[in-house]
């Protein structure tokens, strides 16, 4: 066993930190530069473009990348987002920390300030916390508005057999019920909401922008509630403020600035969008095709908007142009191409579902069970038995099957080929690695109740209900079958509460970008929802926290020791006393991991061509916000100044027109923590104990600075 | 063919304590449990090198769990930690540092082992009286009716700990949490044997520290898609129960040595599945509403359960077994024969329960001491860290209401204790010198060895360059900055003392602790007001801290008194 001090006047871990960070700087703010990731001994390379991805490809198995490592899963695994901000904010405390130790700062010193710094920041950032209210009102708007556009567009590509009694009874074209089986495509989508999701380059160019919203002003309810507030129309003089009243229209103010709410769906998926503003259409159009449905259900139009991400699949097109990307009511997956006669002859009619947890293979046993090795198996009769125990099997499971009339078996686990081949002969459909959500969607609409063997059906088991049908993109006119010589199908009951987002990449190289980036923009979108309120992003918090902290700083620098009484885990310890001296200095640093933050963001969108002048920029509006007295109020005020200062320096002169960006609360302050501990966790490591090391096993070189025990 | 091969001779070291090598190993070792003390200590990263989970921690038993000691010196002194440490949970970064001071110390003063530790037993001894007597000047009695000790005593346990990565407001919420889960553990009916229960730690990793909380009864985890699917409970009385610690899985693992021979026309796990729905229409006739299985149950058993409107749920696991069987009443079934009616038990009601990312079924019991707590960190090494803290902290609170006093912290318990030690050595002349055993000096030089001893456990306190001090009036422990200005100015300069129940404005007298001061009487009875009153003071456990210096004086002694290593290189 060894042992070596990682804390000698330079502290190696938080080294270390800063240079794994350094690494992910380019994934930072709306336009993410790709990475490649080359492997030199196996001449492969894969294309990149989220932290999590990056982090995976690099040699993670030191002590301190594995607690980064750690750190970063844990933020993923509990919010799917935020990861850039927690890799990046690692890298810039892990400097600023260092600065500390090097300006004479006692370890629990910085510890305390810094925990305590930030603990101050997010009580302050409540001020720009955005409520996000009634949005299901606001969804019958658009729920109208998205009529028109689907019927037409979306019928021809349905296929929608016509000689069925079953599905033609259920889905009248005017029954209200049939929006639903619609698919929203993106073209539709992207023609509705031009204003939030307009590229930048044209909103510079087009000068009969105003001209064009102030005519949807007049055509169109559900454009001028969420237009108002971009309006030009709606420009404000320097003390008056907007405020949305409680049905929702924009009205002009004196009041006290405040964070205006958020009623629109549209709105906040564009704010949440984060520069992806084609993942995020898709997430968006997945939550509302899951509320309507819901409300359909319920046969409830004042539903509180609810968005269970659990019952939203991808499923992954590659080769296809990007505009065939969509979101499905139902379960889309691929079957082989040879399925094609059996899914025509099923698709004419309502199938009988049987849902198995397991594997469907003979020898498949349910968890647990163990299997006696010592148990021999000898003939008496001494006759050879006819059929093999797998035909045997096979016959016993088709029997079940046509007992009950069965036509579609959805596996959890893997498929016997054998009864797959059986089944078809005999019209069935098996299809295996159904993800275990859908299983449960489906038990839920078509009643049945998923088993672990084919043995356990009987009646009550078997659902029913189920369409199959071939699926194509609705610009799709193509035959359905893909390159891999698979063919995709929707399976859906009339109730079913499961959402398939289609997402399609002519690069396949992107593919996995592209899900990622889909998915990413679901969990933004999930946890506003959930938490019912957003931060005012685009850079604004960060801003607000720079500015906190230089007032705290300057009200310690000002009225000494007695103002404050800060807190250590011992307070009777000299360095209570000492902590007024080092506050400024550590709170300091603290703002400093926040400003390399917004500089880099404002490098990498390329709105100031250096750091310095990015530097700059923030120092000015930081300032002038502790100037005004309310940092807060500035920071509403001159939110489109700032927020284009920090994406789009271009469009300075139109600004009126910034729309607002939005932060989800509790991942980002949860990143801000996880990063903070962190680097806090490995400036309080003194030394690295390796177990199990015997001398003989160090190379000389290694062995500087390492004690034996 | 075998061939034999010449046994090595034995390798025999005498005195192994002077040679350089062990001497060196064991101040490395010091070093590192010294850098862990206290809330300001130093965290250690524990792996294996070749990747893998990184532990952080300051915390004797993760420390010393994964070290890997060479030296039968240090084995010694860690397997005994260690055994400290098992049995008390906390004291043991003070037992470890406290017995390496003592050997050091020892040591320079020349003195023959047998004589050592003799004057060392007796100096033991003179402290364990002095702390269980009722004159002791660094005790506080607890107030069983008030929270207050207690908090303290959390409190002071959480924040030595600072690997558990806790703000201010975090230790707060989980030092009430703790003191709860505590107090249902607590029997309501007062007999003569109070038995307390239990709290089970139930892991909720990457949730905030602050979504922790404390449930009675018991959660077992399930997915989310089974506890979806459970039946809704029917009945509002009490609900029956029969607890299964044999698995139900249908399978035959038990066939013992050699090959079952079976005919093909027999299916053995029909025949199994057969015996299990016997089970289950006995389980349907004894009117029993929840089956819980340690292990596995099998899905046809689980689908005829269902069918009879009775709750199934398998895979309980090991740990929950005893205390399931404790607030249900029930005793844990073994066999898949008929079941005697006595097994059952019951549960007053259960509810599906969410928190986090996590679905659990709760079960609520008619009353028993058992509770749950469920605790969120960020990080997997945050949460390992406040696991071990957490139930630390709930043995050393079991142990305090069974012996109700509470020692000073924050260093003051060992400075007033040295303190106490050198006065009484200095005046008056003690039993162990009047019985011939040794002289005065040898006496005087070994009581002062060891009180440097245990002042040093105190400074290590300190790690970042900081000066002790220590007052002439109480012998408590104050921390001052380095090269302080002008002695003059010691009340403004310093603040509280370790423990907290002294401020500087006291009219006291300090003196550096290191600089050699003439002995001094502390002062013994404690005053009543402060102690009452709501100021943060700062405690350790009376149990686990006399222990601690018991095992590290006799651990010292074993080692001083080893005179030979034999090493068998076979």
């Amino acid at each position: 066993m060894a042992s070596r001090v990682i804390n000698q006047r330079r502290h190696m871990g938080l080294q270390q930190l800063a240079s794994f960070a350094e690494t992910g700087r380019s994934f930072l703010g709306p336009l993410k530069a790709s990475k490649f990731i080359m492997d030199v001994e196996h001449h492969e390379s894969v294309l990149i473009s989220s932290t999590l991805r990056l982090l995976g490809s690099l040699d993670l198995t030191s002590a301190v990348g594995q607690l980064l490592n750690e750190a970063v899963q844990a933020q993923n695994g509990t919010y799917r987002t935020g990861i850039s901000t927690l890799l990046f904010l690692v890298g810039a405390w892990s400097s600023a920390v260092e600065e500390c130790l090097h300006l004479g700062v006692p370890t629990a010193v910085i510890v305390s300030v810094m925990s305590e710094g930030l603990d101050s920041c997010i009580e302050a950032l409540v001020s720009l916390q955005v409520p996000i209210h009634d949005i299901s009102d606001h969804m019958n708007n658009t729920s109208t508005a998205y009529k028109e556009t689907v019927d037409v567009s979306l019928c021809p590509f349905v296929q929608v057999p016509s000689d069925t009694g079953l599905v033609e009874k259920k889905h009248d074209f005017k029954d209200p019920e049939f929006q639903l089986v619609a698919t929203y495509n993106l073209c539709g989508k992207l023609a509705k909401s031009p204003k939030f999701f307009k590229p930048w380059v044209k909103v510079e160019t087009d000068k009969n922008l105003p001209h064009a919203l102030k005519n949807s002003l007049h055509t169109d309810t559900y454009h001028r509630k969420s237009a108002l507030t971009h309006s030009r129309y709606f420009h404000r003089t320097d003390n008056s403020h907007w405020v949305i009243k409680p049905d929702g229209f924009l009205e002009c103010g004196t009041t006290s600035p405040q964070t205006s709410r958020c009623n629109d769906l549209a709105e906040l998926a564009a704010g949440l969008s984060h520069g992806d503003h084609s993942s995020m259409t898709m997430a968006e159009a997945a939550v509302r095709l899951q509320w309507q449905n819901l409300c359909l259900q319920q046969a409830s139009r004042t539903m509180p908007l609810v968005f269970d991400i659990s019952r939203l699949l991808t499923y992954c097109l590659p080769g296809l142009p990007e505009t065939f990307s969509c979101v499905c009511l139902g379960y889309i997956t691929a079957v082989p191409e040879s399925s094609f006669t059996l899914i025509k002859e099923l698709q004419n009619q309502p199938v009988r579902v049987a849902l198995i947890e397991g594997d469907l293979t003979e020898n498949y046993r349910h968890l647990g069970f163990n299997k006696s090795t010592d148990i021999k198996t000898v003939l008496h009769s001494g006759k050879l038995p006819i059929k093999s125990s797998e035909e045997l099997w096979t016959n016993h499971v088709l029997q079940v099957l046509i007992r009950f009339n069965v036509n579609l078996i959805l596996v959890q686990g893997n498929v016997s080929e054998h009864l797959t081949e059986k089944c078809m002969h005999s019209k069935r459909l098996v299809i295996g690695s159904v993800n275990c959500n859908a299983l449960q969607a489906f038990a839920e609409a078509a009643r049945a109740v998923p088993v672990t063997y084919v043995t356990q059906v009987n009646e009550d088991c078997v659902g029913s209900g189920v369409s199959v049908t071939f699926w194509r993109s609705p610009q799709d006119v193509k035959d359905p079958i893909d390159r891999s010589n698979r063919m995709a199908i929707l399976l859906k009951t009339e109730r079913i509460n499961l959402i398939t987002a289609v997402l399609t990449s002519p690069v396949s190289a992107q593919m996995q970008t592209k899900e990622d980036r889909f998915w990413s923009c679901a969990y933004r979108l999930h946890h506003a929802l959930k938490e019912k309120k957003v931060f005012l992003g685009g850079g604004a918090i960060e801003f607000l926290c720079l500015s906190h902290l230089q007032i705290l700083a300057e009200q310690f620098l000002n009225k000494g020791n007695h103002v404050y009484s800060g807190w250590l885990p011992s307070n009777s310890s000299w360095l209570t006393s000492s902590l007024s001296i080092y506050r400024p200095t550590v709170l300091k640093c603290l703002a400093s991991g926040w400003h390399k933050y917004l500089s880099a963001v404002m490098c990498n969108t390329a709105s100031h061509s250096s750091a310095l002048e990015a530097s700059m920029f923030i120092q000015h509006h930081v300032q002038n916000a502790n100037d005004s007295g309310s940092p807060s109020s500035y920071i509403l005020n001159e939110y489109s100044k700032l927020s284009s200062g920090v994406f789009h320096p271009d469009i300075s002169n139109n600004l009126e027109w910034v729309p607002r960006v939005y932060d989800n609360v509790i991942p980002k302050i949860e990143a801000w923590r996880r990063a903070l501990d962190l680097v806090l966790l490995v400036l309080q490591t003194d030394s690295e104990i390796i177990t199990g090391l015997v001398h003989t096993q160090m190379n000389s070189k290694k062995l500087n600075g390492v004690l034996f025990l | 063919m075998s061939r034999l091969e010449a046994k090595k001779p034995s390798l025999c070291n005498s005195e192994p304590l002077t040679s350089e090598l062990v001497r060196g190993t064991l101040s490395v070792l010091k070093g590192i449990v010294v850098s862990c003390y206290g809330p300001a200590g130093r965290l250690k990263q524990l792996h294996s090198g070749l990747g893998g989970c990184v532990c952080t921690t300051s915390q004797s038993s993760a420390l010393l769990r994964n070290l890997s000691v060479s030296h039968p010196i240090l084995k010694v002194l860690t397997t005994s930690v260690q055994n400290h440490v098992s049995c008390f949970s906390d004291c043991g970064l003070f037992t470890a540092i406290l017995c390496c001071n003592l050997i050091e110390n020892v040591q320079r003063t020349g003195l023959t082992p047998s004589i050592v530790i003799k004057l060392n037993n007796y100096l033991l001894s003179l402290c364990t009286n002095y702390l269980k007597s009722d004159t002791c000047g660094c005790r506080l009695p607890v107030d069983l009716s008030s929270t207050h000790i207690f908090l303290c005593l959390v409190h002071s346990v959480l924040t030595s700990k600072p690997a558990c990565m806790l703000s201010k407001k975090e230790i707060d919420h989980i030092s009430a949490l703790i003191l709860k889960a505590f107090l249902l553990t607590i029997p309501e009916s007062t007999e003569d044997h109070v038995i307390l229960g239990k709290t089970i730690i139930v892991p909720l990793k990457g949730q905030r520290v602050i979504d922790s909380t404390v449930l009675p009864g018991l959660l077992i985890e399930m997915p989310e898609v089974q506890l979806r699917r459970l039946l809704p409970v029917q009945k509002s009385s009490t609900l029956k129960v029969a607890l299964f610690c044999v698995s139900l899985s249908g399978d035959f693992s038990d066939c013992g040595e050699g090959t079952v021979i079976v005919s093909s026309q027999v299916s053995l796990e029909n025949a199994v599945l057969d015996q299990l729905l016997n089970l289950g229409r006995q389980l349907v006739s004894d009117h029993v509403d929840l089956v819980l299985c340690q292990k596995v149950i099998h899905p046809s058993f689980k689908q005829f359960l269902s069918a009879h409107h009775i709750i199934a749920i398998d895979r309980v696991g090991v740990t929950l077994m005893e205390p399931l069987s404790k607030v249900t009443g029930t005793t844990p079934i073994g066999s898949l024969g008929s079941i005697c009616p006595t097994s059952y038990g019951s549960v007053k009601d259960l509810c599906p329960a969410r928190f986090g990312s996590k679905s659990f079924f709760h079960l609520i019991p008619n009353e028993a001491t058992v509770c749950s707590l469920l605790l969120c960190n960020r990080n997997d090494t945050a949460w390992e860290e406040l696991k071990l803290t957490c139930q630390t902290a709930l043995h050393v609170l079991q142990f305090t209401i069974k012996e109700p006093w509470v020692l000073l912290g924050g260093g003051c318990t060992e400075t007033h204790l040295a303190a106490y030690i050198r006065h009484r050595v200095h005046n008056g002349t003690e039993d162990i010198v009047r019985g011939g055993e040794c002289s005065q000096t040898e006496l005087r030089l070994l009581a002062e060895a060891f009180c440097r001893a245990l002042e040093s456990v105190a400074t290590s306190l300190e790690h970042d360059g900081g000066e002790i001090l220590t007052d002439m009036k109480h012998g408590h422990f104050w921390s001052a900055p380095a090269h302080p200005p002008s002695v003059l100015n010691w009340p403004e300069l310093l603040s509280r003392c370790g423990c907290g129940l002294h401020n500087s404005q006291e009219e006291l007298s300090w003196s550096v602790l290191r600089s050699t001061c003439h002995p001094f009487a502390p002062q013994t009875c404690l005053p009543q007001a402060p102690v009452g009153s709501a100021s943060n003071l700062t405690v350790d456990c009376w149990t686990a801290k006399l222990s601690g210096l018991r095992v590290a004086v006799e651990t010292a002694n074993l080692i001083l008194d080893l005179s030979f290593v034999i090493e068998d290189r076979n």
